[in-house]
């Protein structure tokens, strides 16, 4: 065992005297972390500009009002999505977004109210989006807010027409009774919309335990996670390539020729992948957290993450160094499983990728790693990355024993 | 008594049909001696030394060193044997010192023995005052010493080297070759493969000659060279075709050998005296005339040339 030591800690110190090992480790996933978290807008999440909004109704129209407390009601503290303005007409709220001053113009018809209260369900109106077309995600928004206050008003307005019809076939002949009893329904649909009771749907976040989820991981943090990863993989390929290295260098030949058994050298070099990617996971989480301000979550579940991943790295860098015969076939095949892992595990985008990729992913050990990191960094409990930890586990027992085989065989 | 044996060792790179790289080789070697094998490249010398280092497993035959069996004792073989490859095998990013106590460890060293280990080879290969520098910064020289050094650390009763003056300059051949016999007066025995005929003339006490995996003639240099006889080495170079002269000469009474050689002749002859009014005659016969001629006495090469019909760097 001292001589797999004296193994690994001859690798370990080689690989960290390398500027070029040590900008490929370090250097490189926090240059790329920090690229994509700027363009993705910093630690506190995606964070989309203002959206302009003007609405152009005739005063006293108490649609308009209902639709300027919904999209104000957006806006929460210093966090404005919506900077709400009022047009006179329709007229001067288009010209406001030709003229790049707004980025979408709502129209509220004055007959909206009458409309909505017609007994006979027969009158139309429409409100009016005119958006600028080269904003993207802020007019898309206020286009789904708009859109769920028509639904509502849509809703009510059926609500009180049933209600209508309903009285009348009951007996009920007085009109004004008649009124009465719809408003009465629509106020009613209306409360029950606002407390959400009969809600029919439920969002969640798929695979998130339940734990005290209450963290927001940031989209930096989460891209820096996704590098990292990607960038343990990258350091362990390059750390076992050096059995290949010293195989066409001759040392490990001549290490063969010392009376340290075979098992041992290999169990050295192949520790010393696996101490190089600890070293390197720790640096860049702690560079993480003081570059970015990154918290990754409880000690414990960051701990198994840390050892279950370095364990995975390690098994897929040996196993992939196995399929290759020298250290250029080795870096032209182990870069290109590697970038395909990535792409499929999710590397390099960030959160919880859904539908299809969800499944995909886990077929590959940086899915799994990503998906616990995502549950730590959001508060998640050594017992709530357990499965995760497990499958990473996995993932390195079954690659290492693979490429065990085949060195095995080789240098017998 | 011999420290080392082979007897009837055969290599076959992927049987059946692979290259045999040694074949039915048979031989000892003596505790304290150094023993030479020569032969020119692709005789099977690094083969047989990889088998003899545990490094390649026998195909058939079987080979001891101390008494034990290379193939079913090689960790204790191990022990008792330093190989010095024919290429540099150390870490270049890490210094001398650095690289010594790296091996050293690997061959069981520990603690205070190893550092005083360490600084003793260090002294012996003349690297002290440069031990922290890395190797990179080394020149070829230094770097083989620090090779061979490192095969020394503990203290091994057999040195294997496998041509290890190759491609160095002759300042750091001359302090490899002395520091040989030094290791042979310390009473370690040395494995030495060369296909330079000076060096396994001036350091063996016992050669061993290798042609295609196999051993061609073994014998002290003296031994060696009188199965050559009285004959003489006649180097000759003419102003046409040598193909043309080799022809010529090889029908003159006396020459027993003739072969092409570093764009000139080599001819073995009987009794050079006699025999080279001859080939001037012949040679004037047809037309050609010798532009640079000289005799040998007879010598290692001459043995390998008589043996093969080749020369030893062919």
């Amino acid at each position: 065992m001292k001589k797999a030591l004296t193994i690994a800690w001859k690798d370990l110190r080689s690989t960290y005297r390398n500027p070029a090992a040590l900008a490929m480790m370090l250097v490189a996933p926090l240059v790329l972390a920090s690229l994509l978290g700027l363009a993705f807008g910093g630690e506190a999440g995606f964070s989309i500009t203002t959206t302009k909004v003007v609405l152009a109704a005739e005063a006293g129209n108490s649609e308009a009002a209902h639709f300027e407390s919904v999209l104000t009601g957006l806006n929460d503290g210093n966090d404005r999505l919506v900077d709400l303005s009022r047009a006179e007409s329709e007229e001067e709220a288009r010209n406001l977004v030709d003229a790049g001053e707004s980025d979408v113009a709502i129209t509220v018809p004055a007959d909206l109210s009458e409309v909505l209260i017609d007994p006979s369900g027969t009158r139309s109106a429409s409100v009016l989006l005119y958006e600028n077309p080269t904003k993207t995600i802020g007019p898309a928004i206020v286009r789904g807010v708009v859109q769920q206050v028509v639904d509502g008003l849509n809703g009510a307005r059926a609500v009180a027409y049933g209600a209508g019809v309903l009285a009348f076939d009951a007996g009920v002949r007085e009109e004004q009774q008649i009124a009465a009893i719809a408003s009465r329904a629509a106020e009613l649909y209306a409360r029950g919309r606002e407390q959400g009771s009969g809600q029919g749907l439920t969002v969640g976040e798929p695979r998130l335990p339940d734990a005290q989820q209450t963290k927001n991981p940031g989209v930096a943090g989460q891209v820096l996670i996704g590098m990292m990863v990607f960038f343990m993989m990258i350091a362990a390929l390059n750390v076992a390539r050096t059995v290949l290295d010293e195989d066409y260098a001759g040392t490990l030949p001549r290490l063969f020729t010392t009376p340290t058994p075979q098992r041992i050298i290999l169990g050295g070099k192949f520790l010393s992948v696996f101490l190089v990617v600890m070293v390197q996971s720790l640096l860049l989480l702690l560079a993480g957290s003081l570059l970015f301000g990154t918290d990754w979550g409880s000690a414990l579940p960051v701990t198994l993450l840390i050892v279950s991943g370095a364990l995975a790295a390690a098994g897929l860098g040996v196993f992939l160094i196995s399929l290759a015969k020298t250290p250029g076939q080795a870096g032209a095949i182990g870069t290109g499983v590697l970038l395909v892992l990535a792409l499929v595990g999710g590397n390099f985008v960030g959160g919880a990728p859904e539908g299809f990729f969800s499944t995909v992913r886990r077929f590959t050990p940086n899915g799994w790693l990503l998906e616990g990191w995502l549950i730590a960094m959001r508060g998640g409990s050594p017992g709530d990355v357990a499965l995760q930890v497990l499958a990473a586990l996995a993932f390195a027992v079954v690659l290492f024993t693979a490429g065990v085989l085949v060195f095995r065989r080789r240098y017998a | 008594m011999s420290l080392i044996e082979a007897t009837d060792l055969r290599k076959q790179f992927d049987p059946p049909k692979g290259v045999v790289a040694v074949d039915d080789l048979t031989f000892h070697i003596r505790e304290g001696e150094i023993y030479s094998l020569l032969g020119p490249n692709g005789a099977g010398k690094s083969t047989t030394i990889s088998m003899l280092a545990c490094l390649l497993k026998p195909t058939a035959g079987e080979a001891w060193v101390g008494g034990r069996s290379v193939s079913r004792e090689a960790h204790e073989v191990k022990k008792l044997i330093g190989v010095v490859p024919q290429d540099i095998a150390l870490y270049m990013d890490m210094s001398a010192r650095e690289n010594l106590v790296f091996w050293g460890s690997m061959y069981g060293l520990s603690g205070a023995e190893l550092n005083k280990r360490v600084d003793e080879v260090l002294e012996l290969i003349g690297l002290k005052d440069r031990q922290k520098e890395r190797l990179q910064k080394f020149s070829g020289g230094m770097k083989r010493r620090v090779n061979i050094g490192v095969a020394l650390l503990h203290r091994p009763r057999a040195l294997y080297l496998d041509e290890p003056t190759v491609g160095i300059d002759p300042q750091s051949r001359r302090s490899i070759l002395d520091g040989i016999v030094a290791f042979k007066d310390e009473g370690m025995t040395i494995l030495y493969t060369t296909h330079y005929m000076e060096e396994a003339q001036e350091l063996s006490d016992r050669i061993g000659i290798m042609d295609h995996g196999g051993m061609i003639a073994e014998g002290t240099h003296d031994e060696l060279v009188q199965i050559v006889g009285e004959e003489a080495k006649v180097a000759l170079a003419v102003d046409h075709s040598l193909e043309r002269m080799l022809d010529t000469w090889k029908q003159v009474p006396g020459v027993t050998r003739a072969t092409l050689e570093n764009g000139g002749m080599i001819l073995l002859v009987n009794d050079a005296n006699a025999v080279l009014p001859k080939l001037f005659e012949a040679a004037g016969g047809i037309g050609v005339r010798i532009t640079e001629v000289s005799v040998a006495e007879p010598n290692l090469e001459m043995v390998f040339l008589h043996l093969t019909g080749r020369a030893l760097r062919d």
